[in-house]
């Protein structure tokens, strides 16, 4: 038995000593650094990944974050005055457009691939092109953390653990810091990525990331001229961890320009189809442009595709009128507000806003008060009539009451003004005529009839206008989530030519021809739709024609951060509506328009703080937090 | 092997009993109540409810901070507080900025503020004057900032204010003021799709000067039926 003793310890040994060399074995379902990223697959399907992560605002970028799939429906459009929801009645929350664990996720993960690089055995030519699409989305990376929280730590290699989780903890750089990050990584991106493709692949490209350092750097540039609209207080501020000194706006600015100037000078891109014949040509021309863009291959920059059903998007299943709804319980949920109509020009007055008039009163923009008797409304015979000559961009974005939409005239009626003069409006019994006609409040006994006005469901529109722009026209509504398969445009021509007209009116600079370029850039994009005038380069006329022309595109809300107008915009605040009503005073009938606030409408206020969304977790990661969290 | 099988079970029962135990906290206890009261005439400072002057309190070493917001009339009070020592700091107020007050808290704890507000809202009347409600006053200054502007709130309850009201009309100002000159704002109450007749509202006149993150001052809210 002693033997035995010696034995059994030893053959254990052994038994151990052995298994160790067994198991070191490489892994047969995990690819190592070297082979993955030595193959051009392996690093598109790497890539792949990376651009599913990249928090690019497409159809699926609700309030909750990116790629939302199912079931939200508010997207930033609804927290800004372009728009309010047909249901909810939410304003911006501190929960709302969070991205940051998500964010350091990405970073990692291209770390990993930016990291292996130097070390791969493939050609100094491919690993230019690795570095340029690595640093891209590093900086649209960090452009959407420095949007949201300001200064960030900025991670560049990926961190290793080796038993002190205090090594891992990067401090937060300042907000100038990080911005500066994602205008260097533009520029490596800018000097390494190829101009296209080969196949056409839509993958970041020199002039998409040109594209992107105008986005970021004008909004860099913004918040150092604008800051002091909103001044904010705290050990964030005074460490700089939010804010940008105002004199480093100018150099913001000239980097807008700059990268600009690379695009409209060297680029291939061009506005789609910038000579219509007539506003109604051009109104379909820029609506189709979104219902399909790739028609507009000159103006699209940079595509987000959607190729399989359920992992599409939801925008026609949510945002159609309630008549086109085709069988889905919760359409027409994006109200375009009656400010945002009131924004367009008409072609009669170019460089204005040119607001809905009801009657000749001298207060009947800002009359609000509800239907009176004593008024003498301007009388149509036909509801869209009262929009004739505004801007086609309108006619694009916006369903308005009585168009075709889907080969169905979209009915959205506010009620009626009977024969005595009793107003009969978002209530009440059908009415029936002299003439035998029932008039009905809706404008119609049935539900899937109209598209207006009704409370039920939340499915009708409250402030008289439905959502027209990215919605396919050809395709009826596919009941279910995720069937949209509409193609997002993440960076277009006409947004790179607002980005510089902004950045040289805001900045003054003049030199290389600057103002006649912007001027000539702005008027451009007006003819595109159908005006003929051109007008002069101010702010206030960039700042129209960009909520006009990116509408719905969720710039206004980034706009509204960046330019620190939110406070000032929404406090104790509520959006418009116009009511259609029949007019049953005279005969024939004739439509009369009441300007009202939106009924059944909240008002909202923007606290400053909001300008930064707070950084999560700061009870472990020990960063600085955001003011006033 | 019985007994075995005996003593795991029990050690597991009693694993999960001590832990029961240990997670059950006694609910908060204490509260803490006070005042903002204007150091020269001993008057409460009127606040807004939305976005006014906020307490910022810490806990020991928990890192986050906690806000109290401060009701309309000048008063305070959270009647959930774990016993402790906290550092209270009013912030971003309708005053002269103050320091951080630490305080032991145990059962119900009283802290009143004394503090310097940036304008006093005097001889206020307010009062209905045919189609209109009318209201006048005047303000003192008590430091060298720009008054941004002035307003008549109106509201459902005592809280009318700038952030929060059903009917405003402000006037920008945008110059020191003295108490010599006098104010006038009048608010149209028949064609206000927004006030009813026959129904009762409160009326607030304020102002607020031209200073990042300072509040409006109010005089108290006064109540008339239309």
């Amino acid at each position: 038995m002693k033997l035995l003793q010696y034995i059994l310890p030893v053959t254990l040994l052994m038994a151990t000593a052995t298994s160790c060399n067994k198991l070191d074995l490489k892994p047969l379902d995990k690819l190592d650094g070297n082979a993955m990223f030595s193959d051009p697959q392996g690093v598109k399907l790497y890539m792949a990944n990376l651009y599913y992560q990249l928090p690019i605002e497409d159809f699926n970028f609700m309030r909750g974050g990116f790629n939302d799939w199912i079931g939200e429906n508010m997207v930033s459009a609804h927290f800004t005055d372009e728009a309010v929801h047909s249901n909810y009645l939410d304003f911006l929350t501190t929960g709302n457009f969070h991205w940051w664990e998500q964010g350091y996720k990405l970073i990692r993960d291209v770390n990993i691939f930016s990291d292996a690089i130097p070390q791969l055995r493939v050609s100094e030519d491919e690993k230019n092109k690795m570095r340029g699409e690595s640093a891209f989305i590093k900086a649209y990376t960090y452009y959407a953390l420095a949007k949201r929280y300001g200064g960030v730590s900025i991670i560049d290699s990926v961190q290793k653990y080796e038993g002190d989780v205090e090594v891992l903890k990067v401090p937060r750089s300042t907000e100038k810091e990080t911005w500066d990050f994602v205008m260097t990584q533009c520029d490596i991106a800018i000097q390494h990525l190829p101009e296209t493709w080969p196949g056409g692949e839509r993958r970041a490209t020199k002039w998409v990331a040109a594209a992107l350092k105008t986005r970021a750097a004008l909004h860099a540039a913004s918040i150092a001229k604008f800051g002091d609209r909103a001044v904010l207080s705290g050990e964030a501020v005074s460490r700089k961890l939010v804010g940008i000194e105002k004199m480093y706006a100018n150099d913001y600015y000239r980097q807008v320009i700059d990268a600009a100037n690379l695009l409209m000078e060297n680029g291939p891109f061009a506005l789609y189809k910038p000579n219509p014949a007539s506003p109604e040509e051009a109104a379909e021309n820029y609506r189709k442009m979104f219902e399909d863009p790739s028609v507009a291959p000159e103006e699209a920059i940079f595509i987000k595709g959607f190729t399989k059903v359920d992992l599409g998007h939801n925008y026609d299943i949510y945002y159609n009128p309630a008549q086109t709804a085709n069988g889905w319980p919760h359409p027409g949920r994006i109200n375009p507000t009656l400010e945002f109509i009131d924004l367009f020009e008409s072609y009669a007055q170019p460089g204005q806003s040119s607001p809905i008039r009801t009657s000749a009163a001298a207060n009947d923009i800002t009359d609000y008060s509800g239907f009176n008797p004593a008024k003498n409304y301007y009388r149509f015979d036909h509801p869209s009539d009262i929009f004739e000559g505004k801007d086609a961009r309108l006619w694009g974005t916006v369903i308005l009451p009585g168009t075709q939409w889907k080969n169905t005239e979209i009915v959205i009626q506010a009620g009626f003004i009977k024969p005595d003069g009793t107003p009969q409006i978002m209530e009440g019994n059908p009415y029936t005529h002299t003439d035998g006609k029932t008039y009905h409040v809706f404008g119609s006994s049935d539900r899937t009839q109209y598209s207006g006005f009704d409370s039920y469901g939340g499915n009708y529109t409250r402030t008289g206008f439905s959502f027209k722009k990215f919605l396919d026209q050809r395709i009826p509504v596919v009941y279910g989530y995720s069937k949209g398969l509409t193609d997002y445009i993440d960076f277009r021509y006409a947004e790179v030519l607002l980005n510089f007209a902004e950045a040289v009116v805001e900045s003054g600079i003049t030199d290389n021809n600057a103002v006649a370029k912007a001027t000539a850039a702005l008027n451009a994009i007006r003819k595109r739709a159908g005006h003929t005038q051109d007008i002069p380069l101010t702010v206030e006329n960039v700042q129209r024609e960009r909520r006009v022309e990116l509408a719905f595109e969720n710039k206004r809300f980034w706009d509204l951060m960046r330019r620190r107008e939110y406070h000032t915009l929404f406090q104790n605040t509520i959006m418009h509506a116009l009511l259609p009503v029949v007019d049953l005073r005279v005969t024939p009938a004739q439509y009369i328009f009441i300007r009202t606030e939106v009924p059944r409408g909240w008002r909202y206020t923007f606290d400053p703080r909001q300008y930064y969304r707070y950084i999560p977790g700061i009870g472990s990661n020990g960063l600085v937090q955001n003011p006033q969290y | 092997m019985n007994w075995m099988k005996a003593i795991v079970c029990m050690s597991g029962i009693s694993c999960f009993m001590t832990a029961c135990s240990l997670d059950n906290y006694e609910a908060p206890t204490s509260a803490i109540y006070g005042s903002f009261i204007d150091q020269e005439t001993g008057e409460l400072i009127e606040q807004d409810i939305v976005r006014g002057t906020q307490i910022e309190y810490q806990e020991g070493r928990f890192v986050a901070n906690q806000y109290m917001v401060v009701k309309p009339d000048g008063t305070y009070r959270n009647n959930l507080l774990f016993n402790g020592v906290y550092k209270f700091t009013p912030v971003r107020g309708n005053f002269e900025p103050i320091d951080p007050v630490t305080v032991e808290i145990t059962r119900d704890t009283k802290l009143d503020f004394q503090v310097i507000p940036f304008l006093r809202i005097k001889h206020v009347s307010i009062f209905k004057n045919g189609n209109k409600v009318k209201a006048i006053f005047r303000i003192q200054q008590t430091g060298f900032d720009n008054v941004l502007k002035v307003g008549l709130y109106a509201g459902a309850d005592k809280a009318a204010g700038a952030t929060v009201n059903q009917s405003a009309v402000e006037i920008p100002v945008g110059a020191t003021v003295s108490e010599d000159q006098s104010f006038t704002i009048e608010m149209d109450i028949v064609n206000n799709p927004r006030l009813k007749k026959g129904f009762t509202y409160y009326f607030r006149v304020g102002a607020v000067i031209d200073a990042p993150e300072a509040k409006f001052n109010y005089a108290p809210a006064v109540e008339l039926t239309l």
